[in-house]
């Protein structure tokens, strides 16, 4: 691919970058930098009060209960990453080796039920888990115990929804890494004598690392923010972080708190970001080294 | 001889297995969402007893979803132009330019990508909040139109881009040798070869803003789009009326998906028989 040096005196630069930055400018990096600020806000009968001081900031440190429930949204969010992997890696092998007959089909089944309202969606799953609903009658028809499954209203229930909005992401850059993965190279491993499965682990694991690594991030870091899984499908038995945002400031009307909550979960996300490049930058420096 | 040709059978119905299976699983809440749309009982239990289009005539007896298919439909017609505009824009630079503070742009460009939304609804909701108290404004359909906006130009800057990564630049040489003008360049070669990707940027972008619930729910004040809507609804009670709406709502989804696939294809082709 070219490409062109261009200037800031040039105005088709202009017209395609300025739109663009300004609009992201306006209403995403304004908008954080007002989070950081209000954070550092009182609220007094419900109304903000501008005094700058560590009030929120204090409470926040120092009730263990956030912290819980931090960790609770994190423990799910890495539950949430492995069995996202362990599912879209051979599906989207399976995409890349076996089904390139049908992949603009598949691709269009998959687009349409991503793009699908979550909240239908959720809805949708209601039905499924419900004492008496499709998940259960099908058990029953099987043969599989006479006892109901109770999986709505629990952590579990939460799991499903989780799974089942965020999958999508790692199987297209797995996808997209294995797609990329030269023919040739794992060709010359069976020449030189590797068994099919030694050049799966020799060779195609190791190139479709990029893939792995930018859909475990994006899971992780979409995750963190599941608001209608937990409260819609685990009936709100087990809060994440998303609710406990929610809660300061609907329930609470205490914008500060609610804003250093949202710091402190976006940090979370950033710290996960950082680690995930630093890992990949490694194992790329590691193979050009080797 | 024979336990490796088996082995590899094994492995072969193990992965296209999980990728059917997977499939299975993105389609179960949809399926289930419309079989009971047409149930004849009241009460949401499995297996329906019996088929009825009771729930639709009721629908439409009170229509009271209405305005809020009206303001979905209007807040995904508005995202969708400037998100596609704005993203098939930035695509430009991202990938076919160098400039100072290249790598600022593309940080802020591409990071709402990697937001949860409702982080970045509840951010978006305090500077509005803010600037509201300020300006005198609350929030309402235009916030959620800047909310959306701003989650799914990332979506668009990426599908996009991927158009622009694959494009052949001689063409454009060849045109500008043949004594074409700058702006014909454009609407003669660039722009029609970018045209299948701006498409499905489009596609998706209106999607993924006519289901949105998250952004809206934080940025819709009293306005109410159909997925708040539905959240609303599911909220005090489940009724057989929703999956009924459900189903309703995914036909133009259904129809847009395949028309720009459609299109998509057509241009691709006309694209193959241009430069072969």
């Amino acid at each position: 691919m070219r490409t062109d040096s261009k200037s800031w005196r040039d105005p088709v630069l202009v017209a395609t970058v300025a739109p663009l930055a300004i609009v992201m400018l306006a209403f995403f990096v304004i908008p954080l930098v007002m989070t950081a600020v209000l954070s550092f806000q009182t609220t007094q009968f419900y109304r903000l009060t501008w005094t700058w001081d560590l009030k929120v900031w204090t409470e926040v440190f120092s009730k263990p209960h956030y912290w819980t429930i931090m960790a609770r949204t994190v423990a799910m969010a890495l539950v949430c990453v492995v069995i996202c992997l362990l599912i879209a890696f051979p599906a989207a092998y399976a995409l890349a080796t076996r089904l390139r007959a049908y992949n603009a089909q598949i691709q269009i089944l998959i687009i349409f039920a991503f793009l699908t309202d979550a909240v239908l969606k959720t809805f949708g799953w209601i039905l499924v888990l419900d004492k008496s609903g499709v998940a259960n009658w099908l058990l029953a028809h099987l043969g599989l115990g006479p006892e109901a499954l109770n999986l709505l209203f629990t952590p579990t229930g939460t799991m499903i929804g989780m799974v089942y909005g965020l999958v999508v992401y790692p199987l297209f850059t797995i996808y997209l890494s294995l797609a990329r993965i030269d023919r040739d190279l794992v060709l010359a491993a069976y020449d030189s004598g590797a068994s099919r499965l030694r050049a799966f682990f020799e060779v195609t694991l190791p190139l479709s690392r990029p893939g792995l690594y930018c859909g475990a991030v994006l899971v992780f870091v979409l995750s963190l923010g599941a608001f209608l899984e937990p409260k819609v499908l685990g009936g709100g038995t087990a809060p994440l972080a998303s609710e406990l945002i929610r809660q300061s400031f609907e329930t609470r009307v205490n914008w500060p708190l609610g804003a250093a909550l949202t710091l402190v979960l976006i940090a979370i996300g950033a710290l996960s970001l950082a680690l995930g490049a630093a890992v990949l930058m490694r194992g790329n420096s590691g193979r050009a080294a080797r | 001889m024979i336990p490796e040709r088996l082995k590899d059978r094994f492995v072969d119905i193990l992965l296209v297995g999980t990728m059917a299976l997977l499939i299975l699983f993105f389609y179960v809440p949809i399926v289930t969402l419309v079989v009971f749309s047409f149930t004849d009982s009241r009460v949401l239990t499995f297996p329906i007893e019996g088929f009825s289009l009771e729930w639709y005539g009721e629908l439409f007896r009170k229509p009271d979803f209405l305005p809020a298919v009206a303001n979905s439909a209007i807040v995904a017609a508005i995202s969708t132009v400037f998100a596609t505009v704005l993203g098939s824009a930035g695509a430009v630079a991202w990938i076919r330019y160098r400039f100072r503070l290249q790598n600022a742009f593309r940080a802020i460009s591409f990071l709402p990508l990697l937001f949860p939304q409702l982080l970045l609804g509840v951010v978006m909701l305090l500077w509005f909040s803010v600037l509201g108290n300020w300006l005198g404004f609350s929030t309402g359909l235009a916030t959620v139109i800047i909310g959306h906006v701003v989650y799914i130009t990332p979506f668009a800057l990426v599908i996009v881009a991927v158009q622009v990564y694959g494009f052949d630049e001689t063409l454009e040489d060849a045109a500008r040798d043949a004594g074409a003008s700058g702006w014909e360049v454009f609407r003669e070669i660039t722009f029609p070869l970018l045209w299948p990707g701006i498409l499905s940027a489009a596609t998706f972008a209106f999607l993924l803003s006519w289901g949105n619930f998250y952004v809206s729910y934080s940025l819709a004040g009293t306005a109410r789009t159909l997925p708040i809507f539905v959240y609303s609804g599911i909220a005090v009670g489940s009724s057989p009326i929703y999956p009924a709406l459900a189903t309703l709502n995914f036909i133009p989804a259904l129809v847009l998906v395949f028309l720009a696939d459609f299109l998509r294809r057509r241009a691709l082709k006309r694209q193959n028989l241009a430069t072969a």
